[in-house]
């Protein structure tokens, strides 16, 4: 297990060099550079091309291609993730600073989504064809196919703008000390991205669930006279959550990008929107940081679910 | 023959008329020709006489679109009443010339109102090949372009103009307006037919900047002796009445020939919750700094006592600064002073940051004695900062055009530019007074004078001029206005609190909470619903409507100058 561990890991390297190459690549297909987006169209028009190329001589923006590739690479290696090109903050201050907003929402939406898909699919499964089962499914079906700004747009009209339970969005107020102080904002944006969430791993907990309920070794369990309740749990539940493990595994790089459409309706300053500004931006130092981020985070998870496969399936065996 | 030679030169290199040996022919030839001359001259008397507007037909070069006639068709095919009320729910003007109406703008122009027939009969006239298909070109990123361009995709259709339209990518700058190597003859650099834009302007001189010969971004128009002599003439003076009167004539010409096709006039919308009162505050152009009496501002208090304005555009990754948008964000208009102040109508009235002011009788020079201002960080405003920012200014990438102009007029700038010199001459400080003198005149140096702020030198001596909005300086500014930042918490909120050492006076209003919602995005209905912002202003038409419909805030229209308008490439196409 440790060397398979230790194999992987060293494997990650190449793998994030190439991935950022072909990601520095591709912002260098897209038409126009930083500096196109930083000056209004009108105002371009008085602005002389000396001094727009000037401006893009001090950002650097006029080398070749992979010389400001090798440049920025060999600053990430030395921990120097560079400067944004609009703002000029560090690109470090910029990640760490809207992070955290992005990892807070999402970890609690991933943790109630796993918890009440995981319940309920469970329950829908060993409630087959029941009243419980069909309304389940149909929810389910709801949850997958309605957009994630129409679940948001109507629970700020609710809970909002009609019983002005919740504040309409942001994350913090000038007022604000504790954390309970500003726990209200989060509730709204996570439970909806939950209940998007959920639905996907109650589909696949479900029937993963049905699955595992006809195969031999629960047939097994019953024979033995166990309860039912701990046929289920035990021997069932447990290696129907593989594959629920497996959709939560590849759902965890998707916590840093993922959110952005709840972030935008919820003006939640998270990093979702930096990245799409930094994107629009040509931004290239923020959206290549950023990016190294979600590609880090793809391939660890896909290490994790790995990992945890072999844990809860024992047919499984790493090597 | 000599005449022939003369009048058609370009037959005589082909020996058209050198006959082996029939003169008698040759005679009958030369007499035919002359009369088909006599005959085209009349006609083309005559044509002239048909046409209801425009004058002869010069500059015709392979672009269709360099026929006066072909751009009438447009603006005549074009239905704007129409559009207006539907598309843009009646919350803009339509547009008969680049200036907006009021006193700069002269009567008896031609609206080109929607006259189908009219289109078709100039588009005859100009021998317009229908197979041919104008590439029109936008940048804007919101629905209601691409809604506005199917429309005149759809009116041009019905008179026989074929037209694509789509949005440009990456450097618009280049894309837009890159000025072609023969400003007489082309070809133009530019690819497209016409350009869907919006011209918001500061000053009137603004609209026209783009048409004569190497004017800055013009991409568009060949050159025009015409149109060099009326822009010139609106520059000539200092004087208002002269300026208006050089005006009129040059919107005439420009209204007759259509180098570009004015659309209509966005209206700008000022929105305010009931809480909030100016108490004889005036509205003005919310886009630019006027003196709007924020002073006296008052906000409901809320249950302790604190009066609390909830507003928007509060920064996302930095503070913009105020030399390109002087006043289009909140916090650049409470923030930063400038010399002067202006009325509602942006013309200068009274010294702000300057205790005084004098302006030499032909306008080549304007003197300003500071006041006792002080930055937010407690030092005193000096004289040095004022002319640290006019030398700093030139040398940063993008600053308003105005204030360019105003400031490339001062004596010795040129010399500071090209590096020749460490300061401009033209600068004169003595005591706490800083004269401004100029080679030119700059009709529009009360408008810098009363948009420009000053910035503390001291926070950017060792900065690189070329990196200024980069400056760390961005994250947190340090101003003179009114009101000094207290907490930003970058893309979440940014709080500003009333200035104690403001020479003015203290503000009223405690608190100015402001968040990162922009002008024209979902979350100003929902922020407003929810009754979290009381005061902003927006031009979007979806907007206004939603706005007005609640019961909690009140919406102000006000004209701005603000034109959309198709730039036209009129140059020969590569």
């Amino acid at each position: 297990m440790l060397s398979y561990a230790i194999r992987r890991m060293l494997i990650l390297i190449p793998m994030l060099i190439v991935i950022s190459f072909f990601i520095y690549s591709g912002l260098e297909l897209m038409p126009g550079d930083a500096v196109s987006y930083m000056i209004d169209p009108e105002a371009a028009a008085e602005i002389s091309p000396e001094k727009l190329d000037a401006l893009r001589d001090s950002l650097g923006l006029n080398d070749p291609f992979v010389l400001r590739y090798v440049k920025w690479f060999g600053g990430v290696l030395k921990g120097n993730f560079g400067y944004s090109l609009s703002s000029g903050v560090p690109i470090r201050d910029i990640v760490f600073d809207r992070l955290p907003a992005t990892l807070e929402l999402s970890f609690i939406a991933l943790i109630l989504s796993t918890i009440f898909g995981s319940v309920l699919g469970f329950i829908s499964a060993i409630r087959k064809g029941s009243i419980a089962d069909n309304t389940l499914t149909i929810v389910g079906m709801l949850g997958v196919s309605v957009p994630q700004f129409v679940f948001g747009l109507v629970a700020i009209l609710i809970f909002s703008l009609k019983l002005k339970w919740l504040p309409v969005g942001g994350r913090l107020m000038p007022e604000y000390v504790t954390y309970w102080d500003r726990f209200p904002h989060i509730i709204m944006p996570a439970l909806v991205l939950a209940a998007t969430m959920t639905a996907g791993v109650m589909r696949y907990s479900r029937s993963s669930m049905l699955d595992s309920m006809n195969k031999e070794y629960i047939k097994t369990a019953r024979s033995k006279g166990l309860p039912e309740w701990r046929v289920n749990l035990v021997h069932g539940f447990r290696v129907a959550l593989t594959p629920v493990i497996v959709l939560v595994g590849f759902r965890l790089p998707t916590l840093i990008g993922g959110a952005v459409v709840i972030e935008q309706i919820f003006q939640w300053p998270g990093i979702g929107n930096e990245f799409i500004t930094a994107v629009r931006g040509q931004n290239f130092p923020l959206v290549m940081m950023i990016a190294l981020f979600s590609v880090f985070a793809v391939l660890i998870a896909s290490f994790l679910v790995d990992l945890f496969t072999a844990i809860l399936d024992p047919r499984v065996k790493l090597g | 023959m000599s005449l022939i030679n003369n009048a058609f030169p370009q037959y005589v290199n082909n020996n058209y008329f050198i006959g082996e040996k029939m003169e008698k022919l040759r005679v009958f030839f030369i007499s035919c020709l002359l009369v088909t001359m006599a005959f085209s001259l009349w006609a083309g008397g005559q044509q002239e006489d048909k046409m209801e507007s425009g004058t002869k037909i010069e500059g015709l070069n392979s672009n269709p679109l360099s026929d006066f006639r072909v751009r009438q068709a447009i603006a005549y095919a074009v239905d704007m009443d129409t559009i207006v009320e539907t598309l843009l729910e009646g919350k803009a003007l339509v547009a008969d010339s680049m200036v907006p109406n009021g006193p700069w703008k002269t009567p008896g122009l031609n609206a080109y109102s929607y006259d189908p027939e009219m289109a078709k009969k100039l588009l005859k006239e100009a021998d317009w090949d229908s197979n041919y298909t104008l590439d029109v070109v936008f940048y804007y990123g919101d629905q209601l372009t691409v809604d506005i361009m199917t429309a005149v995709q759809a009116y041009l259709s019905a008179v026989g103009l074929k037209m694509d339209f789509r949005k440009l990518e990456g450097d618009l700058g280049e894309q837009l307006w890159t000025n072609p190597s023969d400003p007489v003859n082309g070809p133009s650099y530019i690819k497209w037919d016409m350009a869907y834009a919006g011209s918001a302007a500061l000053a009137m001189h603004e609209y026209y900047g783009k048409l004569p010969t190497n004017g800055s971004g013009n991409s568009h128009t060949p050159s025009d002796p015409e149109i060099d002599r009326l822009v010139a003439a609106t520059k000539a003076t200092a004087n208002i009445a002269d300026q208006q009167s050089a005006f009129f004539e040059l919107q005439k010409y420009v209204n007759k020939n259509l180098p570009l096709i004015p659309l209509y006039y966005q209206q700008l919308f000022i929105y305010e919750s009931t809480r909030v009162n100016r108490n004889g505050g005036a509205y003005g152009n919310a886009q630019y700094k006027y003196d709007w009496n924020i002073l006296n501002w008052s906000v409901t208090p809320d249950a302790s006592g604190k009066e609390v304005l909830y507003t928007n555009t509060a920064p996302v990754e930095f503070f913009q600064h105020p030399w390109f948008n002087p006043g289009i964000f909140m916090y650049s208009k409470v923030l930063f002073d400038s010399l002067l102040v202006a009325d509602e109508a942006l013309v200068a009235k009274e010294g702000q940051l300057a205790s005084k002011f004098s302006v030499a009788n032909d306008s080549m020079s304007i003197s300003f004695t500071m006041n006792d201002a002080k930055w937010h960080d407690g030092s005193a405003l000096t004289a040095g900062d004022v002319k640290w920012s006019v030398e700093y200014a030139l040398q940063v990438p993008a600053i308003h055009s105005v204030f360019a102009t105003t400031f490339k007029s001062l004596e010795g700038a040129q010399a500071f530019i090209d590096g020749s010199a460490d300061g401009i001459s033209g600068l004169v400080i003595e005591g706490n007074t800083i004269t401004f003198n100029f080679a030119k005149l700059d009709p529009n140096m009360m408008l810098t004078f009363s948009q420009f702020p000053p910035l503390p030198k001291k926070y950017f001596e060792t900065a690189d001029p070329l990196q200024f909005q980069q400056n760390s300086f961005w994250q947190n500014p340090v101003g003179s206005g009114p009101y000094k930042v207290q907490e930003v918490q970058m893309n979440d909120y940014t709080v500003m609190v009333p200035f104690e050492s403001y020479y003015g006076g203290t503000a009223n209003i405690d608190e100015i909470v402001m968040y990162p919602s922009g002008e024209n995005d979902g979350n100003v209905i929902k922020n407003a619903s929810a009754g979290k912002l009381d005061y902003g202003f927006t031009k979007s038409v979806a907007d206004v409507k939603s706005l007005e419909a609640m019961g909690n805030m009140r919406v102000t229209p006000v004209d701005i100058p603000y034109t959309r308008l198709f730039y036209v490439n009129k140059f020969p196409k590569p």
